[in-house]
């Protein structure tokens, strides 16, 4: 089976990659590309771990196929940080310890983030909500939301 | 040295249903030695298993823990968790 | 927070630093089991049993070792074959299959191919010929008395007389104050009888299990994995293998949750296997479909327990029958059960009879406080009834009833300090207990004992040329584990906690660590890092005396430095950096190292206190506001104390009103998915009070308790009595479900009873 080349922009960087015609875009950001923050923790779009902006949507990066991504522009959790200056909300998730295992992790600080670009002052109940396609086990969202009203205030002021 | 051995109901069997007995041994090893040849099999049901607490104290694997004179030593069944 | 009991005043122990690990983890960088991969590799697929209960009569592997890219095909026979009998038999059985298989989903075979999809094509083109069997899907069929027998070995453990035929029960465990329990009864004024079912449910990790193995020419094996306890993948590996353990390193990757659930192993044998076979890197990743079928599950129950109480509300007697069904293999549900239903109320006269049911699902493994939480369930849910029909305040009921230091365990012991009473009054005291509710609303209490283990810990710590210090222990941390081992060696050594490296150490690299459960991390592990730091504080006063040429008894350590106490002459202080600076000249590097067997867990409690809103035209039940109490003994990092507390209480209430195995009439799993398995989400949920209560455990060097599990006994009650609270209705079924909240509304005639 011949694979299937794809143009794209990757966190800002031109990019290019090879896979399958029924490769899920998940799949290619891990094997292909080697970005292996996004994880996969259903592979049915259940659990959001695997969230990634292409084109300014939120997307489960499991229910993409990879070809789909070609002349799309797609941001990671890799792209949060600037330099050595991490995201507001990587900043918030760390002073308030809203991570236990960390592996839904970066699906909800991408998730929080396309929430933080549509919604710049979200009240709890908008943030719940904005985060429900993201599940966490471990923290019970308390530590969560308020690490998002906290990045949301730093972002504003 | 002479000890008081408590055992959690469900080891009661062997004893012949005694909640506390009177027993002897230096180590916890040894005073179930003592405890299965007065209640022959006694000794297999305390040896795997079964924890101790002495003074309050919770130790899982307790066959080479001294004992002093007059100690309280409860026999318990081994915890677990996740 | 609350503290109750004074404490010495700590420089690092009770403050929050960004955790060590935490960097790594907001990066997308920090490496979990799947996100590593290996050269050359291959990938491996597990096939396993349609059928719930079958016998394996032929399995035709040659098809499958004909396709491309396939390079490696086992089954049982590519391992040494056990008997019954053996100390780790089911774990073998249930890894890979003999002869047959006991559930849906169980492993039978496993081929390594070059890519994923033709690994997953060898797989469904192994020819497996089954006879199957009838299947034992519930209680009620498995303890039928013409039932089909699972297990031709199984002897009821426990039974009294001995059992002389084999069955369906694995064990039988007894409880009682050996005392008249007709007269018992005779005592109450009031005798309540209650009834419960509950559902296996799963502990919902978000990482499926993963692991990659590289097996050399030389039969060593490395094996990077999830886990909860490394160690144990080793030793369950090479018992499976029929290896020595030093053929196995273990490299711990992150572990994205766990619960009690990936304290067992299923897939690194076989990788193992594979690998050998074909002689190449075997990567396996599990699909959330074969989290669900093959591993997990915790316990369902049927329980059934009777109380009697004074009208003063004094607990007089207590009979409890227990069943727990532990899936196809032995368990200890049943005991756990048994160990932890009266364990929070001095009860004097109380029998408890609970018994360990096989039946053909999913093998199940141990789920956070494994068993408490559906003891709770009944115990603190027939409470509450006991309570209303006297009259009495619930609190009061069980502040009068609360087990405190000196009183016996069911177990027989004197409890040590302990803080539940303390739990009871933080929640007692706290503005929610007497905030006013609103329509369709209820409050429900309840309250939770856990115990805490201890098992064998080791830690080294080894400072560095600059004086700063990398402390490796064996256990892998789940939840926040890291930052506690920093800083309880700060505290020790006197050092910055973010001058301290906590490091998990892989099998060949610190010494013998049990696996990270039963809440033992912080406490046990704790013990073995203050250990290494105690041993090298010694050295450090004696490297300091030697470069101040004095006496090491007139050396002391105070706030991290070398204090010379003598009188001869004026000497400077030494820092931990200055002695590290001269450490070559004064007997080379320092290093010290913790190894124990912890004994002295302190056992956990915790007071739950929720609002429900129940929508009475659909059932649906919202919590609105909840708060959480419990005894951590110390909290060494405070944020994460509160984060195992909240995360208790989300999985109580996604397990209280939403979660269960549902299975067709062959035993087929019919919602392995995240879509019909139903875990909370952020929008389910309100913000989670927290309270940590610290009594110290007097045997902890910090005074630290396990702190992980107790948190999710109390909620499925405290939902239940919410929900009694809001409508009237006492559901004692698992879970509450908007269709059974529905239904008992219809039947109590649709009125609100609050």
């Amino acid at each position: 089976m011949s694979r299937v080349h794809v143009t794209c922009t990757i966190n800002g960087d031109p990019a290019e990659f090879l896979c399958d015609g029924g490769q899920t875009l998940l799949d290619a950001l891990r094997d292909e590309v080697g970005l292996t923050g996004a994880k996969e923790g259903c592979g049915t779009g259940d659990c959001g771990a695997c969230s990634i902006v292409m084109d300014g949507r939120l997307l489960c990066s499991c229910l993409v196929l990879a070809p789909e991504a070609e002349g799309t522009s797609i941001s990671t959790v890799e792209g949060m940080a600037t330099g050595d200056d991490l995201h507001p909300l990587q900043q918030c998730f760390l002073e308030g310890a809203a991570l236990q295992c960390g592996v839904c992790t970066p699906g909800f600080l991408v998730a929080a983030k396309a929430l933080l670009d549509r919604n710049p002052d979200p009240t709890e109940t908008e943030i719940r909500y904005g985060l429900a396609g993201n599940l966490c086990r471990c923290t019970g969202y308390d530590k969560i939301v308020r690490a998002v009203q906290a990045a949301a205030e730093r972002l504003s002021g | 040295m002479a000890v008081r051995v408590h055992l959690s109901s469900n080891l009661r069997g062997p004893a012949g249903g005694l909640a506390e007995i009177e027993a002897e041994g230096a180590t916890v090893g040894a005073l179930i030695d003592d405890l299965d040849n007065r209640y022959p099999g006694l000794g297999d049901a305390l040896r795997s298993g079964v924890s101790v607490v002495i003074d309050g104290l919770l130790i899982a694997h307790p066959e080479y823990e001294p004992l002093a004179e007059g100690a309280q030593v409860y026999f318990v069944p081994q915890t677990a968790g996740g | 927070m609350t503290v109750t009991e004074p404490k010495p005043r700590y420089k690092y122990v009770g403050t929050r630093p960004v955790r060590h690990d935490g960097l790594e983890k907001v990066t997308g960088r920090a490496r979990f089991a799947a996100d590593l991969n290996l050269p050359g590799q291959l990938h491996g697929i597990v096939v396993r049993s349609p059928h719930a209960h079958a016998r394996i009569t032929s399995i035709d592997t040659s098809e499958a070792e004909a396709m491309p890219g396939v390079k490696a095909v086992i089954t049982s026979e590519d391992f040494p074959a056990v008997a019954p009998g053996h100390r780790q038999y089911d774990m073998c059985v249930n890894v890979i299959a003999r002869d047959k298989v006991f559930y849906e989903g169980h492993a039978l075979a496993a081929v390594a191919a070059s890519t994923r999809d033709q690994a997953q094509a060898a797989a469904a083109a192994v020819k497996v010929e089954y006879e199957v069997l009838p299947a034992v899907l519930t209680i009620d069929q498995a303890l039928a008395p013409d039932a089909p027998v699972l297990h031709a070995h199984m002897m009821t453990a426990g039974a009294n007389p001995p059992a002389e035929e084999a069955s369906n029960i694995s064990n039988i465990t007894r409880f009682s104050s050996g005392t008249d329990m007709d007269a018992g009864f005779a005592e109450a004024d009031l005798v309540m009888e209650r009834e419960f079912t509950t559902r296996p449910v799963h502990q919902g990790y978000i990482e499926p299990h993963a692991c990659v193995a590289d097996t050399g020419q030389d039969g060593h094996t490395t094996i990077w994995c999830s886990s909860q306890g490394h160690f144990n993948v080793r030793s369950s590996t090479a018992t499976l293998l029929g290896w020595e353990n030093t053929r196995i390193r273990v490299i711990p990757a992150e572990i994205g949750g766990g619960f009690g659930g990936k304290t067992t192993i299923y897939l690194e044998p076989l990788a193992v296997a594979l690998s050998a076979k074909a002689g190449r890197p075997v990567k396996m990743v599990m699909t959330r479909d074969e989290v669900f079928r093959a591993t997990g599950p915790a316990p369902g129950t049927k329980l059934r327990i009777k109380l009697g109480a004074q009208s003063d509300g004094n607990l007089v007697a207590g009979d409890a029958y227990l069943i727990y069904t532990n899936g196809a293999y032995a368990g200890p549900g049943g005991l756990l059960g048994a160990m932890t239903v009266f364990e929070s109320y001095n009860i004097p006269h109380f029998d408890i009879e609970a018994l360990d049911v096989v039946i053909n699902t999913a093998r199940s493994a141990a789920y956070r406080a494994p068993a408490a939480p559906l003891t709770a369930y009944a115990m603190e849910t027939l409470l509450d009834e006991v309570a209303e029909e006297l009259g009495i305040d619930a609190m009061e009921l069980r502040l009068k009833n609360a087990v405190t230091e000196g009183e016996p365990s069911t177990m027989g012991f004197p409890f040590a300090r302990i803080g539940f009473v303390e739990c009871l009054e933080a929640v007692r005291d706290h503005p929610h207990f007497s905030a006013p509710l609103g329509p369709n609303q209820g409050r429900g209490l309840a309250a939770g004992y856990w115990f805490n283990i201890g098992e064998s810990s080791s830690a080294t710590v080894n400072l560095n040329e600059d004086g700063t210090a990398t402390v490796v222990t064996g256990s892998p941390d789940i939840g926040g584990s890291r930052a506690s081992m920093a800083l309880m060696a700060a505290e020790e050594l006197g050092i910055d906690p973010m001058d301290i490296r906590p490091v998990v150490g892989d099998t060949e690299a610190v010494g013998f660590t049990d696996i990270t459960e039963g809440s033992r991390a912080t406490f046990a592990t704790g013990m073995a890092v203050v250990e290494a730091c105690r041993k090298m504080v010694v050295e450090l006063r004696g490297r300091a005396a030697k470069m101040m040429g004095v006496d090491v008894d007139d050396v002391d350590w105070v706030d991290g430095q070398a204090v010379y106490t003598g009188s001869d002459s004026d000497k400077d202080p030494l820092s931990v950096a200055d002695i590290c600076a001269k450490a070559k000249r004064t007997g080379g590097p320092l290093t010290a190292t913790g190894s124990l067997e912890a004994h002295g867990a302190g056992p956990g409690f915790a007071v739950h206190l929720c609002d429900v809103e129940v929508d009475p035209e659909t059932g649906v039940v919202r919590v609105v506001r909840y708060t959480a109490s419990q005894d951590a003994g110390t909290a060494i990092h405070p944020s994460y104390v509160e984060g195992q507390i909240q995360g208790g209480v989300a999985q109580g209430v996604g397990w209280a009103l939403n979660e269960e195995y549902i299975y067709d009439s062959d035993g087929v799993m019919e919602n392995p998915s995240f879509l019909d398995y139903r875990v909370p989400v952020a929008s389910d949920l309100p913000m989670i009070d927290a309270i940590i209560v610290e009594v110290p455990n007097p045997a902890h060097p910090y005074g630290v308790r396990g702190v992980g599990e107790t948190g999710i006994v109390p909620p499925i009650p405290a939902v239940a009595n919410a929900i009694y609270d809001a409508t009237g209705c006492r559901i004692r079924d698992l879970p509450m479900s908007p269709i059974r909240v529905l239904e008992a509304i219809t039947a109590n005639g649709g009125s609100n009873g609050s």
